[in-house]
C-alpha cells in the first residue's frame, strides 16, 4: 500500500493552487458578489488557452476508440491524477474552474462513441484552441433529470438532417460553447434505447431562447436552459453515426460519461469541504476560539469525514485507473463527499456566527455552493439506488 | 389535565397572521428580497393587523399576550417571509430588553460574550452584522443586565446571507450614547429566552413551508414512472422532516407555555427548543431542496432562501452554543439537586 501522491501530481496541485489563489478564487467571489457568470470574452479565458489550458486531450490520428473514458480521464496519469487536480481547483473555487473552457463533459462520449471524421470537427479545434472555446453537455429537461431515460426532446430523420424539438435545462455553459452534445429521444417508449446524441453545432436554425438560470450558488458558470424548435441538424452530426445505436452498447454512452465523472464530483466536493474548513479555522484562530473543545470537535468531524470521503474517491478512481469496477465505490465517494462538504461548510457558518450572516464569507459563498454537488452528475438518492443495486440486487423500478 | 387545544381567541390571532401573510408576504418574498425591505402597501396592511403591538402592554395600545401567542403568530410569518418579519415587526424583540416606543427599528443584540462594553454612558465595540439597513435603537442584551442606545454609525451595507427583506449591516457602537440601562441576571434570562422563543418560531415557520412546499412538489413530480414522494427513501424523508417539525412545534408551544405561567424552568426550555429548532432546520431546509433536485438549487423556487434563512436565523439571538449551554447547565443542576435530595441512591 502506499498513499502518498507521485511526483508529477503533487507538481501539478502546486501549481494549480498557484492558480487558484491568484486567479480562481478572487474570480469566483467576484461572480458571485455580482450574481452572473464570468463573461465568455473575459481575460481570464484567454489568458487561459495561451497557458494551454481548454484543450482537448484527443490527439488526431490517434484514435482512442471504444476505451473506457476511466482511462482516458487525466491527461497526466488517469483517473486519480485528475481527481487530485479537480480537487485543488474546486477548492479555490468550483464554479470558476467548470467555466473553464474547453470541451467539457461531451469530450469523453465523442472520444467514445464519435467516428472520426465527428472526433476531428468537433475535437479538432480545441487541439490547439486560437480562443477560448467551449463545448456543453445537454442531457437534463425539464420534466427529465434523473431518470434520463424518460427525455422527451424528440428527434426525426428527414433527408440528410434530423429534425430536433425539445427543451433542455441547467446546461452548464450551452450559451457560449461552439456545440452542445444534445440527448434527444426517436421514441420515448423505447428508453434508453431510443436515445441518439447530435452535436448541435452554435448558429444552428432553431437552436435559441437560451436563459441562464438565477442559481443559489456556483454562480461564477452558466447553467442555462434552451429550446429546439425544428433544429435541423445535418445526419453527419449523429454522433458515431446510425449504425452505432443498433448495437446494445449505443445507448450507454451518455451513461458511461457519467460512470467516469463520479469520483470527479466527489473529489470536487472534497476540495469545497477543505476550503470551508481552513477558512473556518481562519476564523476560529483568529477569534481565539481553538482552545473550545466544543469548537475542536466541530473540525474533528469535518476533518474525519473529509478524509473519508476523499480516500472513497481515490479508491474508485484507482479502481478506474486498474480498469476493475469501481460502481460501487464511485457512487459512495459521489453519495458521501458532497454531504460532508456542507457539513463543513454549514458547521463553518456556526463558527463564523454573525460574520456569516453577513453574505460575504467564503464560508457562506460555500455554504451555498455546496448543496448543488448533491444534485449533479446522479443525485445523492440516484447513488443509493446504484449502491443498493449492487449490495442488495434492489429491483429496478 | 393535558390539554393540546389552542383557545379561540389564540386561534383568531393565528389566522389573522396566516391572511396577512398569504396576502402580503409569501407572494412577495423575492420582490422583499431584492428591495431589502417591504413594500408600502405590505406595511401599511401590517399596521392594519394590529400585530405589531401583539406583545405591548395594554396602555400602550397593545394587546398584551404573551409567549404562545407568539409563536402562534411567528409559525405564520416565519413560514411566509423571516426577513420581512423583522423589518416589520421591528421592534417586538426591543420589548423584551426595554420599554420601548412600538415601531421603532430595534434591533437586539445577544452579546453573551462581553464583545461590547459599557463606560461613561457610551457603547464602545462593533458588530459584524446586524439585521437592519439602518437601526434607529440598539438594545444590548447581556448576561447581566441590558443597554439600550440610539443609532450606530453604520459601517457597510451588507447583502447578508438569508433574511434580505431585513435590509443588514455591519455596524460600530463606539461612543453611542446609552440611553437607558439596567442590570438584573434573572430578568436577563428572560429576556433572552424570549428572543430565543422569538427566533426560533421563526425558524419552525421556514421548517414548515419547507416541508410543505417540497412535499407538494414531490407528490407531483414523476421520476421512474412514481411521483418522487412515492420512492420510499424519499417517503422516507419527508416522514422525518415532518416528524423534525412536529417536534419542534411541541417543544416551542411547551416553551411559551412555561414563559407564559413563569415556571422557574422556562428559560432553560426555550433554549432547549432553540437549539432543537437550529439543529432541525439544517436537516429539514437542505432535504426540501434535495427533494427538488436541480430545480431547487434555482432561484424560479423558495427553497434555495428556505435554506438561507434557516442557516441565518439559526446564527441569531446568541447562537447556539450558548443555548446548548444554557439548556445543559440546567440540565445539570437539576440532576445535582435531585442527586442530593434522594442521597444518590
Ligand atoms: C448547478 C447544476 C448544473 C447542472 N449542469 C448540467 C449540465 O451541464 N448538463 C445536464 O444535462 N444537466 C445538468 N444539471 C442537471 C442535473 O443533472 C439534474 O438536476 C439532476 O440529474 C437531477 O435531476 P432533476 O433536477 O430533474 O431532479 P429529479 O430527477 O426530478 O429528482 C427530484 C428528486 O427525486 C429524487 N429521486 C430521483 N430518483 C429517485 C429514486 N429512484 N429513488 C429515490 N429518489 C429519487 C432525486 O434525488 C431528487 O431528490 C445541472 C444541475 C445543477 C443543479
Amino acid at each position: 500500500m502506499d498513499l502518498e501522491l507521485d511526483r508529477q501530481s503533487r507538481d501539478r496541485v502546486t501549481m494549480l493552487a498557484a492558480l487558484g489563489r491568484d486567479t480562481l478564487r478572487p474570480l469566483g467571489l467576484e461572480a458571485d458578489r455580482l450574481g452572473r457568470p464570468i463573461p465568455a470574452d473575459h481575460e481570464f479565458f484567454a489568458s487561459l488557452v495561451e497557458l494551454g489550458q481548454g484543450r482537448t486531450r484527443w490527439r488526431p490520428g490517434h484514435g482512442s476508440g471504444g476505451r473506457e473514458s476511466g482511462q482516458e480521464a487525466g491527461r497526466t496519469g488517469g483517473t486519480l491524477a485528475m481527481i487530485c487536480a479537480v480537487e485543488e481547483m474546486s477548492y479555490w473555487d468550483r464554479g470558476v474552474a467548470v467555466a473553464f473552457p474547453g470541451p467539457g463533459m461531451g469530450e469523453a462520449a465523442i472520444m467514445g462513441m464519435g467516428t472520426e471524421d465527428q472526433k476531428q470537427r468537433f475535437l479538432g479545434p480545441f487541439v490547439e484552441p486560437d480562443r477560448p472555446r467551449w463545448g456543453s453537455f445537454a442531457m437534463t429537461e425539464p420534466g427529465a433529470g434523473s431518470d434520463t431515460s424518460a427525455i422527451s426532446t424528440s428527434c426525426r430523420r428527414d433527408g440528410d438532417d434530423w429534425i430536433l424539438n425539445g427543451a433542455k435545462m441547467f446546461i452548464g455553459n450551452a450559451s457560449r460553447a461552439d456545440w452542445i452534445m444534445v440527448w434527444a429521444t426517436v421514441d420515448r417508449k423505447q428508453g434508453r434505447g431510443g436515445h441518439r446524441a447530435f452535436v448541435v453545432e452554435k448558429g444552428t436554425p432553431g437552436l435559441g431562447n437560451f436563459k441562464i438560470e438565477k442559481k443559489m450558488g456556483l454562480k461564477a458558470y452558466e447553467s442555462t436552459s434552451f429550446t429546439l424548435e425544428d433544429c435541423c441538424v445535418p445526419a453527419a452530426n449523429l454522433l458515431g453515426g446510425e449504425q452505432y445505436y443498433q448495437s446494445r452498447e449505443g445507448t450507454r454512452g451518455a451513461l458511461r460519461t457519467f460512470n467516469a465523472m463520479r469520483p470527479m464530483v466527489a473529489a470536487m466536493a472534497v476540495g469545497m469541504g477543505r476550503a470551508a474548513q481552513d477558512e473556518a479555522l481562519i476564523f476560529a484562530r483568529d477569534n481565539g476560539l481553538l482552545d473550545r473543545t466544543r469548537v475542536r470537535d466541530r473540525f474533528e468531524r469535518i476533518d474525519r469525514r473529509l478524509a473519508a470521503a476523499r480516500l472513497l474517491a481515490w479508491k474508485a478512481a484507482w479502481l478506474a485507473d486498474k480498469q476493475l469496477p469501481n460502481i460501487t465505490e464511485a457512487s459512495m465517494a459521489k453519495a458521501l463527499a458532497p454531504a460532508v462538504a456542507l457539513e463543513a461548510a454549514s458547521l463553518g457558518m456556526e463558527l463564523l456566527g454573525e460574520t456569516g450572516a453577513r453574505g460575504d464569507h467564503l464560508v457562506e459563498k460555500l455554504f451555498r455552493d455546496a448543496k448543488a454537488m448533491d444534485i449533479v452528475e446522479g443525485t445523492g438518492q440516484v447513488q443509493r439506488v446504484i449502491i443498493a443495486r449492487q449490495l442488495v440486487d434492489l429491483p429496478r423500478s | 389535565m393535558i390539554d393540546f387545544s389552542t383557545a379561540p381567541e389564540l386561534e383568531l390571532l393565528r389566522d389573522t397572521a396566516a391572511r396577512f401573510a398569504s396576502d402580503h408576504l409569501r407572494g412577495n418574498a423575492r420582490e422583499h428580497e431584492s428591495a431589502r425591505g417591504v413594500t408600502d402597501a405590505a406595511a401599511r396592511a401590517w399596521r392594519d393587523t394590529g400585530l405589531g403591538l401583539l406583545e405591548f402592554p395594554g396602555e400602550n395600545g397593545g394587546a398584551g399576550l404573551g409567549a404562545l401567542a407568539r409563536v402562534l403568530v411567528n409559525e405564520e410569518l416565519g413560514a411566509a417571509d423571516p426577513g420581512a418579519t423583522l423589518a416589520l415587526d421591528s421592534s417586538a424583540t426591543g420589548l423584551y430588553v426595554s420599554a420601548i416606543h412600538p415601531a421603532q427599528r430595534v434591533v437586539v443584540v445577544c452579546d453573551l460574550e462581553s464583545r461590547l462594553t459599557v463606560a461613561g454612558g457610551r457603547l464602545s465595540g462593533s458588530l459584524p452584522w446586524v439585521p437592519a439597513d439602518e437601526p434607529a435603537v440598539v438594545a444590548v442584551l447581556s448576561r447581566e443586565g441590558a443597554a439600550v442606545a440610539g443609532a450606530p454609525k453604520v459601517l457597510e451595507i451588507l447583502r447578508g446571507s438569508g433574511l434580505r427583506a431585513a435590509g443588514a449591516s455591519a455596524v460600530n457602537l463606539d461612543g453611542v450614547e446609552v440611553l437607558s440601562q439596567w442590570s438584573d441576571r434573572a430578568a436577563a434570562a428572560t429576556a433572552l429566552a424570549r428572543v430565543r422563543l422569538y427566533t426560533a418560531s421563526l425558524l419552525l415557520g421556514v421548517m414548515r413551508e419547507a416541508c410543505e412546499y417540497s412535499r407538494a412538489y414531490a407528490v407531483d413530480r414523476v421520476v421512474f414512472g412514481r411521483p418522487v414522494a412515492h420512492h420510499q427513501g424519499m417517503a422516507f424523508m419527508i416522514a422525518d422532516m415532518a416528524m423534525a417539525v412536529e417536534a419542534c412545534r411541541l417543544l416551542l408551544h411547551e416553551a411559551a407555555w412555561k414563559l407564559d405561567r413563569g415556571d422557574s424552568d422556562a428559560a432553560a426550555v426555550c433554549a432547549r427548543a432553540f437549539v432543537e429548532a437550529c439543529e432541525q432546520s439544517m436537516f429539514v431546509t437542505p432535504s426540501a431542496l434535495q427533494l427538488l433536485g436541480g430545480h431547487g438549487f434555482m432561484q424560479d423556487h423558495p427553497v434555495e432562501k428556505f435554506m438561507r434563512e434557516a442557516r441565518t436565523l439559526s446564527l441569531m439571538a446568541g447562537g447556539v452554543d450558548a443555548a446548548r449551554d444554557d439548556g445543559g447547565a440546567a440540565l445539570v443542576e437539576a440532576a445535582r439537586v435531585e442527586v442530593a435530595r434522594t442521597g444518590g441512591s
